[in-house]
């Protein structure tokens, strides 16, 4: 078999009467450093060992069930399947619901996101779906269970293919009222706000994503080799903070 | 209010706002333990020494890539300036960023209450609103940099951590790509699409797994017994006429 990339799900999109077979593919990687944990004394390892405190003995992995633990202290033990049942009768779904116009949906609810590619049989239902979506500029709406949780899902046309946005729902966002920010004694004036509209414009850019680098993970990587070289590492002081004293003098000195 | 997962500067400019990190979204799945079977107890996780056979404690962990171990305040010492302060550094049109690369919400709350801070967090809070832009920035959080998209909500400033570019895959092997598409189903399609069309209103979709799985905790602790949910074979099987499908779809939603 030809090797490409390999789908974390198989399933259906269902609109209307309408399947398309489907298959999830992350889109998203890692680039940053990854770090083993070790003792500091001897360097060894660290294991993450589960142990029964009952016990006191380490657990194998077959004697271990997943239980729900209530207020009282009591434990629900579930099996598996039960678990899985509460995917209801969409386990293999995506469910689309509606379809809204793109510029809607505040960036706030966006999560994850994952590639849809045609699953078997499903090429031409799946070029359909792209194509109407290209051309009505909409976004489905939908919902998708997957690893014990269901997730609200946006899917649109990206670069031939469908991208699938995971959401969060409503009553997961925080809204501002709930952060009881304080007020100022006295509003920023017209003319700081004017001063600060200046600095906006000056700095006003287009987005080119490629234009920017995670420039830490060279940093971090040179702090490695300054310490396999034997050289000491100072961590820097903490610095608190610095509150602004004069705000119109820094936005003046700012524009300079 | 929620706990801050890091403290520091917001910097515009020379002027300087000291923020705390919030979380902008909160945790309401249910969450269960890992249980041992035999004697109903929740297992613990150990950190252990490999060579000791002992627990460590967190304050003795390193970090060792490629040979060489670090402390986390060794870490600290890579880039200082990143780790302390949100650097604006443009600001551009929120279309332009594609949601492919949003990571994780937050907001920005003032890091104190004195005039000064607060009245420096509303300027720029005002600007922002004013100019209808999203700030980028970035900043080390933990141990990995971000980019991040900074707007207003309802005068309250968002953070959104943002993917780099080269973290993004290339869609190169996803099945289904390009290839065409016959005009007339497409047509029949965009009329579906638009019969079941609406406005985005977030509150019209609940989290109904987090609901069945609360009934199905209850019903257990009852000792009910937990059936499993047919699936209905029609909605899985690819459709063999798309035609059909569209025409059948528009005569029940049209």
């Amino acid at each position: 078999m030809a090797s490409g990339p390999r789908s974390l799900w198989n399933g259906t999109l269902t609109f209307g009467l309408v399947n398309v077979p489907v298959k999830v593919f992350t889109a998203q990687q890692s680039e940053s450093i990854h770090f083993h944990q070790v003792h500091l004394a001897d360097e060894a390892r660290i294991e993450h060992r589960k142990v029964c405190p009952k016990e006191d003995k380490e657990v194998p992995s077959d004697e271990i069930v997943k239980g729900y633990e209530l207020s009282d202290g009591g434990i629900v033990v579930l099996a598996k399947e039960e678990i899985a049942a509460a995917a209801g009768e969409n386990a293999k779904l995506i469910d689309v619901e509606t379809f809204v116009p793109d510029e809607q949906i505040d960036p706030i609810y966006y999560d994850k996101t994952y590639y849809l590619g045609a699953g078997e049989d499903g090429e031409p239902a799946f070029r359909l779906l792209r194509k109407a979506l290209e051309q009505t500029g909409r976004v489905a709406i939908g919902r998708w269970v997957f690893h014990d949780r269901e997730r609200l899902v946006a899917v649109k046309p990206l670069d031939g293919v469908l991208a699938m946005h995971v959401m969060h729902f409503h009553d997961e966002v925080v809204s501002p009222g709930d952060l009881d920010l304080p007020s100022p004694q006295k509003n920023p004036t017209d003319r700081e706000l004017q001063m600060a509209g200046k600095l906006v414009k000056s700095l006003q850019a287009k987005f080119e994503p490629h234009r920017y680098k995670d420039t830490y993970r060279e940093a971090v990587l040179a702090v490695i080799e300054r310490k396999r070289s034997g050289e000491q590492i100072e961590a820097p002081e903490p610095e608190p903070a610095e509150e602004p004293e004069d705000l119109m003098k820094a936005l003046e000195a700012s524009l300079g | 209010m929620a706990r801050a997962l890091w403290t520091g500067s917001l910097s515009f400019g020379l002027v300087n706002v000291p923020v705390q990190l919030v979380s902008a979204v909160r945790d309401l799945d249910l969450h269960f333990r890992q249980i041992h079977a035999k004697d109903d107890t929740p297992v613990e996780t150990r950190r252990v020494c490999s060579k000791e056979g002992k627990e460590v404690p967190y304050e003795e962990i390193g970090n060792e890539y490629d040979g060489v171990v670090v402390t986390d305040e060794e870490l600290s010492a890579a880039d200082p300036a990143k780790t302390r302060t949100i650097d604006i550094e443009s600001f551009v049109k929120l279309e332009e960023i594609d949601p492919i690369y949003y990571d994780h919400p937050y907001y920005l709350v003032p890091a104190g209450e004195t005039d000064g801070t607060v009245r420096a967090y509303r300027l720029l809070a005002g600007v922002m609103e004013q100019s209808g832009r999203v700030a980028l920035g970035r900043f080390v959080l933990r141990t990995k940099e971000y980019l991040v998209a900074i707007r207003v909500r309802e005068k309250a400033l968002t953070l959104s951590t943002l993917r780099f570019a080269d973290e993004v895959r290339d869609t190169k092997g996803i099945p289904g790509a390009g290839g065409r598409t016959k005009p007339s189903e497409v047509k029949e399609a965009v009329k579906l699409i638009e019969a079941l069309s609406g406005d985005w209103d977030p509150t019209a979709y609940e989290d109904e797994y987090r609901k069945r799985l609360q009934a199905i905790v209850r019903r257990k602790r009852k000792g009910g017994e937990i059936k499993q949910p047919e699936t209905d074979p029609e909605r899985t099987q690819p459709v063999p006429d798309l035609m059909k499908a569209l025409e059948e779809s528009l005569a029940l939603h049209g």
